[in-house]
């Protein structure tokens, strides 16, 4: 654990009180404009690093800072937008390249200097290869060269990505106590390049820190404004604008820009009457667009804001915002809890993070507005395993995730690692508890969930409850949480054994709400256990519980009685306008109190599984073949055809008289291998060989509901990985899904897998037989390298490859012992391997 | 300091970096045959619930996302040697330097190289993930669609160079990529540093050279004043390490669709 310390304004080093005056949003600072494109007008090769003329130039490094000082910047900006140890190589050291940017810019006689770092120039997990801890570390250092070179403050810019601008944000803030203005750069649709909007991208800044924050590069004023419009509205902090002087294009090998310097101005005025306080340019702009900037800036005293307070959580894709002063609601989805979920323990114990994101993408189609995450098993070290369950998730879903666990390391871990704004759940009135959490939400910028309850246990009454939550209110606030980013959960008891508190828990929502002005959350199935109908209850409850107040129900959104309840209320509280969404939901609705059959299948819409609720999948509806009814035949009919929509009812048919593994050995494998010579004869292509795999794997889900794991004894375990350095992974996600039908257990490691992980899988899980794929020809010596380190450390393992640019001369030549054509042919292989 | 132009400057139009942004009504169209041929399709008979997923994951394809692209010509310096003292390809103005026999013959004797970049951009990698996680078919179906997809893209910023080249009096031969023949994947750094790719397209390099979203081409197109040379007017097997073992050319035909002879 960290120990951290609150940021303030008097915290921070500023190198004077004007500095300290455009931080409180009482004045404004005018900026630079571009760099490069000055550097490239001087001569410099497109492709080039700009950050050696440093350098090898510092006297035109220092001209082109002096002509902004002359036409009126208060800050020039260094020459490092590139100069992290990725993108200088070999070329030069981060440090000496900020000492010599820094001297250069000082000499120019700029009131202000503000370290530059730009993007680092490779893309961060869970889409890209580096890790968050990678790119912490270079921006870390990036933030301790330009501190050791005396900058006054930092200017993060350009970034796409939400997880890289808050590494960079926490690095600085980490490393040094300068002030730090932060940039995002957005297309004409309104994102980044990765997805993030401006509300999210302003929210997120705000909570992990950044003094100054907005927007830059990409666009001109004009078409930056109604982006910047929305900023201003999510945050109180200072916004700055860099925009560039239009699209930049060639003429004459030269780069020029759309927006002569007075338009430009012209198009940035509003945005200063907008409440913009900090300006400058960016790509394409020059000392003449800077100063006519100048004159837009001098005794302007920077407009008055108004933003609405709100409870806002965010991913790096959508922002959930509850006004303060208005009931809005936000379903949080709690299904992915292991807590009495047999299939979700099994799960996560197999690694098997698919499944998880799986229950995630089905809440979401649901319409849950927030995902809780809970992966706590006594066995399982949640440290690790929370993070990484996170990030896959966020990869896969667009929803804020409310981090849920009792250890204060792994909510750290996880909550570090988000892109976004989390929701910590939980803290309580335990004073071990307040000191351990509190102090996490205040440095990440999270919001919490505050239960009721501390050393004594959960107080009977509303007004004991009311108490511990005032007490959370207020060690919050000694950490600079206000009670914007505060959930009370008023903790739910059981109605069957403490008949007495059921609105004592409804009378403490009321309470809390009023009179401490925070949102409420509420666990709300607990109301239930022990009674019949449980749903009936959990539902009434529900009702009862946003009459008196409540937010943010932790429920499951499959469960269409308590959506019935949520979009029927959101009418009731002015937040579905006009009706609208519920209009649409229900235009055709049957009652389910009428007729027995419709009735059924809507209380327990929860009961298919999550997988298939969450993917849309097209599966053929016509029956099966007339002459082929024994259920055998329609089995083997099922999965030649590829029609999973029928195999579970089939295998649940089976399964009543046949024993598991039997139906396994005498039906499934019999068609697979039906299917695979159908393949290999060139009858069948892949789409056709992977439709009847879907439909045996429905099959193997219905055997594992209905059987216990003893029962299905596994064939042996494979290993499966795509190496280190490639991305592509479409060939082993298809090898993975035929092994599986065959009964192996699969390892699956996922894309660019370190040799030192293969060999770690293989040895922990005693497997034998292990399978690499690689797309590039410069990833084959990675698979070459995995293929020694395994054979030396593990000689009875043998390794299979596969991969587009591999051949059976090329396996042979990097070591492999068996080359697999298809997904077929390496199915085939660990059959004679494993038999 | 980089390198100064020695070569003659390329006419107006030609120099000028373009971007290809094509219109929500103008996206380009995925052909359907080719992302059947990229799954092996060789005339089976087709499912029809099949046949509707492949079509259903097309269209939500072309539907939802839009292709990025950018170009521009740069002068070709075909003068000059490499580290290893061996000919090498440099593009006048930008650090990209070309190593290998493939590409010195493809652009020796061209004034100009159109340099391109397309990307179908993070949300198309962001789902290919996914799906690969979730539903290994419709990965697959996407990841055919994808590649289909933005072929389409580049083929439709290809015929825009062809047609401002031929307005400029230069003839073109055939698209070549790093990684055709001996042509190595290392340049792709330089090249997506030297469109700019990154901060126009949001097209990244992983450190093994790969290009990141995976859905993205770069590729370099030579131009030449009056006619170009006949050899290399299209894709060929001759230059594909994979041609021994090629799983289009067993069914007949090739990854460009064409029956090779």
């Amino acid at each position: 654990m960290t120990a951290f310390a609150t940021r303030t304004l008097d915290t921070l080093h500023l190198a004077d009180d004007d500095l300290r005056a455009v931080l409180e949003g009482q004045r404004c600072l005018l900026l630079d404009g571009g760099m490069g494109t000055m550097l490239q007008a001087a001569g410099l090769a497109a492709g080039a690093k700009p950050e050696l003329m440093n350098l090898t130039h510092p006297e035109v490094i220092t001209s082109i800072h002096a002509a902004y000082v002359a036409a009126g910047s208060e800050v020039v900006t260094t020459n490092t937008f590139g100069a992290n140890e990725l993108k200088l190589g070999e070329d030069a050291t981060v440090e000496e390249v900020f000492a010599a940017a820094a001297k250069a810019a000082r000499a120019s006689g700029a009131r202000y200097v503000a370290g530059d770092i730009g993007p680092i120039g490779t893309l961060l997990r869970p889409l890209g290869t580096l890790t968050f801890d990678e790119a912490y570390n270079i921006f870390a250092r990036e933030a301790r060269a330009a501190a050791v070179a005396g900058v006054d403050l930092f200017i993060i810019e350009t970034m796409t990505d939400l997880l890289e601008i808050k590494a960079a944000v926490l690095a600085c803030r980490e490393e040094t106590n300068l002030p730090i203005f932060a940039t995002m750069t957005f297309e004409a649709d309104g994102r980044t390049f990765l997805g993030t909007p401006p509300e999210v991208a302003a929210a997120t800044l705000d909570a992990l820190g950044a003094d100054v924050l907005g927007i830059n590069c990409s666009l001109g004023p004009q078409e930056l404004r109604p982006f910047v419009q929305r900023m201003l509205a999510t945050t109180s902090k200072p916004v700055m604008v860099q925009a560039n002087a239009g699209l930049p294009h060639v003429e004459n090998g030269e780069t020029v820009f759309d927006i002569a310097p007075d338009a430009y101005a012209q198009a940035v005025a509003p945005m200063v009457e907008d409440g913009v306080s900090v300006i400058g340019g960016c790509c394409g702009t020059t000392p003449e667009h800077i100063r006519l900037l100048a004159p837009l800036m001098e005794s302007h005293q920077p407009s008055p804001r108004a933003t609405q307070p709100a409870f806002t959580v965010c991913s790096a894709q959508t922002a959930v915002s509850l006004p303060m002063h208005t009931q809005r609601i936000a379903v949080v989805g709690e299904r992915i809890n292991p807590t009495g979920k047999k299939r979700l323990q099994q799960a996560l114990r197999a690694n098997d993070i698919d499944y998880v994101v799986a229950q995630g993408i089905a809440q979401q189609e649901q319409g849950a507005d927030v995902l809780d995450v809970n992966v706590g098993l006594p066995e399982l070290d949640e440290v690790e395993l929370l993070p990484r369950v996170c990030e896959a998730l966020s990869a896969a879903t667009l929803l804020p995730l409310q981090i849920d666990s009792t250890n204060p390391a792994a909510v750290e871990a996880a909550v570090r690692r988000y892109a976004g704004i989390p929701i910590i759940n939980s803290v309580n009135g335990k004073k071990e508890s307040l000191d351990a959490i509190l102090p996490l939400a205040a440095h990440y910028g999270c919001a919490v969930v505050g239960l009721t309850l501390d050393e004594e246990g959960i107080p009977a009454t509303a007004e004991g409850r009311f108490a511990i939550a005032r007490r959370i209110v207020e060690a919050a606030a000694r950490w600079g949480i206000g009670p914007e980013r505060i959930l009370i959960d008023c903790l739910v008891m059981t109605a069957s054994t403490n008949q007495d508190q059921a609105l004592e828990i409804l009378r403490a929502v009321t309470l809390c709400h009023e009179r401490l002005g925070v949102k409420c959350a509420l666990g709300v199935s607990n109301i239930s256990f022990g009674l019949p109908a449980r749903e009936v209850m959990n539902a009434t409850f529900l009702a009862a519980a946003f009459g008196a107040g409540l937010d943010a129900p932790i429920m499951n959104p499959g469960s269409a009685r308590y959506m019935d309840v949520v979009r029927a209320f959101r009418v009731l509280n002015g937040e579905d306008e006009g009706s609208r969404s519920y209009i649409e939901h229900y235009a055709s609705w049957n009652d389910p109190y009428r007729g027995g059959a419709s009735a059924a299948s809507l209380a327990t819409s929860s009961a298919a599984p999550a997988d298939s609720a969450a993917l849309s999948r097209g599966a053929g509806t016509e029956t099966a073949d007339a002459s082929n009814t024994s259920p055998a035949n329609i089995i083997r009919h099922l999965i030649l055809t590829g029609r999973k929509g029928e195999m579970r009812h089939a295998t649940e048919e089976l399964l009543a008289a046949t024993d598991p593994m039997a139906l396994i050995n005498e039906h499934f494998i019999p068609a697979l291998n039906e299917v695979g010579e159908l393949f290999d004869a060139g009858t069948y292509f892949l789409p056709q060989l992977m439709a009847s795999a879907e439909a045996a794997r429905e099959g193997f889900e219905a055997i594992r509901r209905h059987t216990s794991a003893a029962e299905v004894a596994t064939k042996g375990a494979v290993c499966l990985a795509t190496v280190h350095g490639d991305i592509h992974d479409i060939g082993k996600n298809i090898v993975k899904m035929l092994l599986e039908n065959y009964g192996y257990t699969v390892y699956d490691l996922g894309r660019d897998v370190p040799p030192a992980t293969v060999l770690a899988c293989a040895r922990e899980h005693d497997v034998r037989v292990v399978g690499l794929s690689a797309l590039m020809t410069t990833t084959v010596p990675a698979m070459e390298e995995t293929i020694e380190l395994l054979h030396a450390e593990l000689p009875g393992v043998k390794t299979i490859v596969g991969g587009a640019v591999l051949t059976p001369d090329y396996a042979r030549a990097i070591g492999a012992d068996f080359y697999a054509k298809d997904a077929a042919a390496a199915a085939r292989i660990v059959e004679e391997l494993l038999s | 300091m980089g390198t100064q132009a020695g070569n003659p400057p390329l006419p107006h139009g030609l120099a000028e970096l373009h971007r290809y942004m094509s219109a929500d009504a103008l996206r380009p169209h995925i052909d359907r045959a080719e992302m059947l041929r990229y799954l092996g399709y060789n005339g089976q008979e087709l499912e029809v619930a099949l046949a509707a997923r492949i079509e259903r994951v097309a269209a939500e394809l072309e539907r939802t996302v839009t292709p990025r692209g950018i170009w521009q010509v740069f002068p070709v310096d075909a003068q000059g040697t490499n580290a290893a003292g061996e000919p090498c390809i440099r593009l006048a103005g930008t650090t990209v330097e070309l190593d290998g026999r493939d590409i010195f013959r493809h652009l020796k004797d061209a004034q100009g190289c159109a340099l391109l970049a397309a990307t179908l951009g993070m949300e198309s990698e962001r789902r290919l993930r996914t799906q690969g996680g979730q539903s290994p078919l419709d990965a697959a179906l996407l990841d055919a669609a994808c590649s289909a997809y933005i072929e389409a893209a580049v083929d439709a910023m290809d015929s825009e160079i062809e047609q401002l080249a031929a307005t400029a009096g230069f003839a073109r031969n055939s698209r070549f990529s790093c990684g055709y023949g001996d042509c190595p994947l290392e340049a792709q750094d330089a090249i997506v540093t030297s469109l700019n790719a990154g901060r126009l397209i949001g097209l990244t390099v992983t450190p093994n050279h790969l290009l990141l979203p995976s859905k993205s081409v770069t590729a370099m197109i030579g131009l030449f004043a009056g006619k170009a040379p006949t050899t290399s007017d299209r894709p060929t097997c001759a230059v594909c390490r994979l041609a021994g073992n090629c799983s289009f050319r067993t069914r007949g035909t090739t990854c460009y669709g064409r029956p090779h002879t």
